[in-house]
């Protein structure tokens, strides 16, 4: 079994289908304008800060402050749920493995707004319970059935859903 | 979206390391259709690249960089007046 | 999506300025914008080197090569980035399995069979008698579902294919008989045909380069040694649409007439000035939209081979059975 990444938690909160396709490495990203956007984003904001943390295979931060506040570079809040679990997620491991966070931070360059995130005991629960849940997602032989959103419109995974 | 592109660099000592830059970025991206002019199609990432690339090397007070936009080619005509020419072509 | 580029002249192609440019032996140069050319079609006799090509795979860009009688050598295809072992697994299962190998190759061929069908009936509601052709490839597509084997399925392809040809003279303008005298030699629209299906080969590879498929494994043809069998099987829906509607319309139109090939040859090569007026036919044709239903959005015809694509994954991961693209406009 293929370590929960936080991608993966990112995933699971926008779209099953994508989490499943993602997971077998049939991927559209590199067709899609959107996500190459927020890769640029990604290197053009903050070039100070120390960028990219990979922690063991499953952990990728954007960027962390003196090991207490990390953080988290999005293009735009349509999907903020999902990057709060990501977030929540990193704080999670991290705690895991004995690094206390104090905090995690959304950045929005595009907006310049920021969002502040915090790891309750009720998360942590509730995180248990989404990593089973997608273990038994990318167990499965067949994607999940489609559900549709107004946000598939603009996902690069449009085409493949709904051809 | 289709673009056109056209800059005034100003020409000081470090005016001409600019010019080199700006032309060989813009050249990457779009045809060069005469002398500090381009235009091309470009999708909005593509876009953001060069506009990227671009800003390291422009000056605020003194070079100056226009881009034009249109959505779809077609809802531009373009004329010709004295020499035709089909650089923007893709056969060659 | 990216822009093609076709060079025909003589020259030097090579990576200068992070740029690709072409320059010809006259010294006359164009830059292929590296950051948006998607493939580029070499019809010159053009040299390169290591760099170029280094830099090529970098960007991902597919050099389709032709030689100087304009057929097909091959392609440089940069190293596959988008690989997925979960489909190429499952992709192989499929063809192993005889039923379900059947199934998707049956259905690749009825789709055909149904583009050819719509070709004669565009020119049927457009003063040509072709009830008689139209009749007998209707009755050959049925005979498709009936087929047990695929080499039956390909005997009954072969046949279809067989009455679609020999309408095509009734398609050409009869005013062009006159004109000329002589119909439009075999030899002309032989070599139009296999320039034009190289061309749809070259296209069907590119696109299929942008999906996880594996263009060995193919269906309807047996995955071949010498070439991407999948891109066949592909080819073989789009060819109407996109092939034979335009050299239809290529000859009807007299922008291709005897005077285009050497005549020496017979009508076998085609000159550089007819290849030229092909692809620019050609890249119009590919860049046409229409609305898709299933979307509902506006997609080119170079993208429904692309969809294509996507309809054959979703069946090989067991989602959805492919159906193939059959025109509905």
């Amino acid at each position: 079994m293929k370590k929960i990444t936080g991608m993966m938690i990112y995933y699971y909160f926008v779209c099953h289908r994508k989490l499943w396709f993602f997971n077998n490495d049939l991927t559209m990203e590199h067709n899609s304008e959107l996500v190459s956007i927020g890769k640029l984003i990604d290197e053009t904001s903050y070039s100070r800060e120390k960028k990219n943390i990979l922690i063991e295979e499953n952990i990728n931060i954007d960027f962390i402050k003196d090991w207490k506040v990390i953080h988290e570079v999005k293009k735009s809040r349509k999907i903020e749920k999902a990057s709060e679990w990501q977030l929540k997620y990193y704080l999670f491991l991290l705690k895991e493995k004995g690094i206390e966070i104090e905090k995690g931070i959304l950045d929005y360059p595009l907006l310049r707004k920021r969002e502040e995130v915090f790891l309750s005991d009720e998360d942590i629960n509730k995180l248990k319970e989404v990593i089973k849940s997608i273990e038994e997602i990318l167990g499965e032989k067949r994607p999940p059935q489609m559900t549709k959103k107004q946000i598939c419109n603009k996902c690069a995974y449009y085409e493949l859903c709904h051809i | 979206m289709y673009i056109v592109l056209m800059y005034d660099i100003m020409m000081d000592e470090k005016g001409a390391k600019v010019q080199r830059n700006a032309f060989k970025i813009c050249k990457r991206y779009l045809t060069h259709i005469q002398k500090s002019v381009f235009e091309g199609n470009l999708s909005e990432l593509n876009l953001m690249k060069l506009k990227k690339e671009l800003n390291l090397y422009i000056r605020d007070e003194k070079d100056s960089f226009i881009i034009f936009k249109s959505r779809d080619e077609k809802w531009l005509t373009k004329e010709f007046l004295g020499k035709k020419d089909n650089k923007t072509s893709n056969f060659f | 999506m990216g822009e093609t580029f076709y060079i025909f002249k003589d020259g030097e192609l090579r990576r200068k300025d992070n740029n690709i440019i072409i320059e010809s032996l006259e010294g006359e140069k164009k830059n292929l914008k590296a950051e948006v050319a998607e493939e580029i079609y070499l019809f010159g006799e053009i040299s390169m080197n290591t760099k170029l090509l280094n830099y090529l795979s970098q960007l991902k860009i597919i050099l389709h090569v032709f030689n100087y009688y304009g057929f097909y050598s091959g392609s440089f295809y940069p190293r596959e980035s988008n690989v997925s072992g979960y489909l190429l697994v499952n992709q192989v299962r499929k063809y192993d399995n005889s039923e379900e190998r059947l199934r998707i190759a049956k259905e690749i061929l009825k789709a055909a069979s149904y583009n050819i069908y719509r070709n004669l009936r565009y020119y049927n509601g457009r003063g040509t008698d072709l009830a008689n052709p139209m009749r007998e490839i209707q009755s050959l597509t049925n005979r498709l579902d009936l087929c047990t084997s695929i080499s039956e399925l390909m005997g009954t392809e072969g046949n279809i294919r067989k009455t679609y040809y020999s309408s095509w003279n009734l398609i050409f303008k009869e005013e062009l008989f006159d004109k000329r005298v002589k119909r439009p030699p075999d030899n002309m629209v032989n070599s139009l045909l296999s320039f034009t299906n190289s061309l749809i080969y070259t296209t069907v590879l590119s696109e299929i380069y942008k999906t996880q498929l594996n263009p060995t494994i193919s269906f309807l043809h047996q995955p071949g040694a010498k070439r991407f069998s999948l891109c066949l099987d592909i080819a073989e829906i789009f060819k109407p649409l996109i092939g034979e509607r335009m050299i239809f319309s290529l000859i009807n139109k007299n922008q291709i007439t005897e005077d285009d090939f050497d005549r020496d040859s017979n009508c076998l090569y085609l000159k550089d000035s007819a290849k030229r007026t092909i692809l620019m036919e050609y890249d119009k044709r590919l860049k046409r939209t229409i609305l898709h239903r299933d979307l509902g959005r506006e997609v080119s015809y170079k993208y429904l081979i692309r969809l294509e694509c996507y309809k054959l994954i979703k069946d090989i991961i067991g989602e959805k059975e492919y159906s193939g693209f059959k025109i509905w406009w």
